[in-house]
């Protein structure tokens, strides 16, 4: 079982992103990074404006920097264990959680690196599943009713709490604690087995 | 065997970098010891990628990837903290922030049973500290008005409502007033996340309160 593109329905895309990004680890090939750059460059600037002001400010810069740090560790990437766009994602949420605290002036030992670290499994069976749970996620995200995606979007994309997004949409944070939860059964997260 | 964890709320802020940089700290602390909070973070990092790939995609300057192409074989390599196994003690994460050697902190006794040591972490709003029970020892009753997460890192220790073992995460608001309590067996060591100063109900500690004081500065 390869894991990726059988176990992952709506992959064929995100196969040709692990593409690029493998050719740009092995033989650093700047056509495959053009693409690549095509693609995400203009998700990762959403997802700058999406953050706190301050840091949508610098919207360009985080582009900058995040498709940098993707040039430079494209060889760590390993399509077994994360799709693309996951991969890229968390170098995105790295880079603005870090650029955030750089222009806040926090004075911290702590980077985001540290705070996420690599917990891929080395377990090849988990990594299958793991990759089954992304697919799933991912099938499952566009049937969520708005009132819960959009909750989700804003602690996520926006990088929100709980109580912020109460605040903002003017709901008892019960209220969005307990959407935040039947997402999760929706979407099939953290249940218990 | 970790039987505590963080619930919905805290690793969904946790995965999405919602969440202040000490509790962040504490979640992930308690990752290291728990496959099942793994897992569920692998898939809670997935849904962020999923919301990511729905994002309307703003267009970038023209000369942007230009620019970033010039610049790709002249950026030196991040330097980035690599996990070291630790030889002994606290966690990688936990000795990066004590920055010297665990008998050197600058420790405050609370009683004789318990001390107490503040780490900087640079959140502004929480306090993070280590906390140092003897064995069979108890931290004096206490309330606080916030919320207070606890990471047991070495040992294992008893309250009211139950017992915590290396690797358990509580979390516990304003109304518990509780007096955990070291087993006799060994000391126990746990990090401890505050938002709001705690405050010892036994008027004997108040003045050593070290809480009070840090927030004073
Ligand atoms: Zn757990």
């Amino acid at each position: 079982m390869s894991g990726t593109a059988a176990d992952n329905p709506g992959g064929k895309r995100d196969d040709e992103w692990s593409q690029c990004l493998e050719l740009i680890g092995r033989a650093r090939d700047r056509a495959a990074f053009a693409r690549l750059f095509t693609h995400f460059a203009p998700l990762v600037k959403a997802f700058a404006l999406g953050g706190s002001p301050l840091a949508a400010s610098h919207s360009e810069e985080l582009v900058q920097e995040v498709m940098i740090k993707v040039w430079q560790k494209a060889s760590a990437f390993d399509a077994r264990k994360a799709s693309a766009s996951t991969w890229i994602y968390t170098i995105a949420r790295n880079c603005r959680t870090d650029l955030y605290r750089r222009l806040q002036k926090f004075d911290t030992p702590i980077s985001a690196d540290d705070i996420w670290p690599d917990m891929d499994t080395g377990d090849l069976f988990a990594a299958v599943q793991s990759n089954r749970d992304a697919s799933r996620v991912r099938g499952l995200l566009g049937e969520l009713p708005h009132e819960q995606a959009q909750i989700l979007a804003k602690v996520y994309m926006e990088g929100k709490s709980h109580s912020e997004v109460a605040e903002e949409l003017d709901l008892p944070l019960g209220t969005v604690k307990s959407r935040v939860r039947l997402a999760m059964n929706k979407l099939q997260l953290m249940v218990e087995k | 065997m970790v039987s505590h964890h963080p619930d919905t709320r805290l690793l969904n802020e946790h995965a999405a970098g919602a969440l202040d940089l000490a509790p962040s700290v504490c979640v992930t602390l308690h990752l290291n010891y728990c496959e099942q909070c793994r897992r569920a973070h692998r898939q809670l990092r997935d849904l962020g990628a999923g919301l990511f790939d729905r994002l309307p995609p703003q267009a970038v300057s023209e000369n942007l990837m230009d620019a970033v192409m010039a610049r790709l074989d002249h950026e030196p390599e991040p330097l980035s903290y690599r996990a070291t196994a630790a030889a002994e003690g606290c966690p990688p994460l936990v000795q990066r922030l004590m920055q010297r050697d665990y008998q050197d902190l600058d420790w405050r006794k609370i009683g004789s049973q318990v001390r107490i040591c503040h780490l900087r972490t640079g959140d502004q709003d929480n306090e993070f500290a280590l906390y140092h029970i003897r064995a069979g020892g108890r931290i004096p009753r206490h309330t606080h008005r916030g919320t207070e997460l606890t990471l047991v890192l070495e040992g294992s220790f008893s309250d009211e409502s139950g017992h915590y073992e290396a690797g358990d995460f509580l979390m516990r608001d304003g109304h518990n007033q509780h007096t955990p309590t070291a087993t006799r067996d060994r000391d126990c060591i746990c990090v401890g996340v505050l938002d709001a100063p705690v405050r010892f109900t036994d008027w004997r500690f108040r003045a050593a309160n070290p809480f009070l004081r840090l927030n004073a500065c």
